[in-house]
């Protein structure tokens, strides 16, 4: 507060009543700290193949993960562990462009797909997609 | 402030409000800043575990797979034909990217359809949630 001055007595103090602002800011601090959410989501990009692209796809220059109602995985009809995968995606897909589909069932577990999506891209698989079979 | 004409020694004590203005502005800002308004699922989904997964953008819209196969968005329950419709009227106002949160025991066929639908209701960044770690 500033000191007054002893000559003029008769000069009005002019200052702002600054309560009232101060109660709406806090009412807008309360507001935005109660609805403020801190929300972190890890996860996975994922793909199906598009028409266009599965109809240029070379069969042959690909790799098939077929997971099965009964949450086994089979590659080229046998079944493999995740560990197996990640080392047979490496060992095929090596630096190439391979695509990798899984064909998972419509019964299997959305977390038996993750682990095999997670299994397979650990391999080094780049182009990904899924698709579904009943 | 009136000070009193007899006691000239007496001296206003008044708080300086200022720095305490300056303080709380600036927690108002980061707030404000902050905040995005999601609308959770309002459901306990327990997610599958994946070693390669990223952080995914705050401001999204979740879609939940419950155990039992249903399909939550916003604490409501929608069909997959439901949550096609929802997504597309979301993406009108704003594109945003869609995660689909999906029990890691649910089925595979219900996050396929779903996928499907979001795809086709025109969400360009579809992912699917994983256990943060």
């Amino acid at each position: 507060m500033a000191k007054q001055s002893i000559l003029g007595e008769e000069e009005e103090r002019t200052e702002i009543d600054l309560s009232p602002m101060i109660d709406c800011i806090f009412i807008l601090l309360i507001f935005f700290i109660v609805t403020t959410v801190f929300v972190e989501e890890k996860g996975l990009q994922v793909h199906k193949p598009d028409a266009a692209a599965s109809a240029a796809l070379d069969v042959d220059e690909s790799i098939t993960l077929e997971i099965t109602a009964s949450n086994a995985v089979m590659f080229e009809g046998e079944e493999i562990s995740a560990v197996d995968i990640t080392n047979r995606v490496r060992a095929t897909v090596g630096d190439e462009d391979i695509p990798v589909i899984i064909r998972a069932h419509e019964k299997t577990h959305h977390g038996t797909f993750v682990s095999v999506w997670d299994a397979a891209a650990r391999g080094g698989a780049k182009s990904l997609s899924f698709s579904t079979i009943n | 402030m009136r000070r009193s004409l007899l006691s000239e020694t007496d001296i206003a004590t008044a708080i300086d409000l200022s720095p305490m203005i300056d303080c709380i502005f600036i927690l108002l800002i980061f707030f404000i800043v902050t905040t995005v308004f999601v609308e959770e699922p309002g459901l306990e989904v327990s997610r599958p575990d994946a070693t390669i997964d990223r952080d995914l953008e705050k401001n999204s819209i979740i879609v939940a797979i419950s155990a039992d196969n249903k399909i939550v968005y916003g604490g409501r329950e929608l069909g997959v034909a439901g949550v096609g419709a929802r997504v597309r009227q979301l993406l009108t106002k704003e594109d945003l990217p869609v995660i689909i949160e999906a029990d890691a025991s649910s089925d595979h066929g219900v996050f396929s359809n779903v996928w499907s639908e979001v795809k086709n209701a025109g969400a360009k960044k579809i992912s699917l949630s994983t256990l943060k770690d």
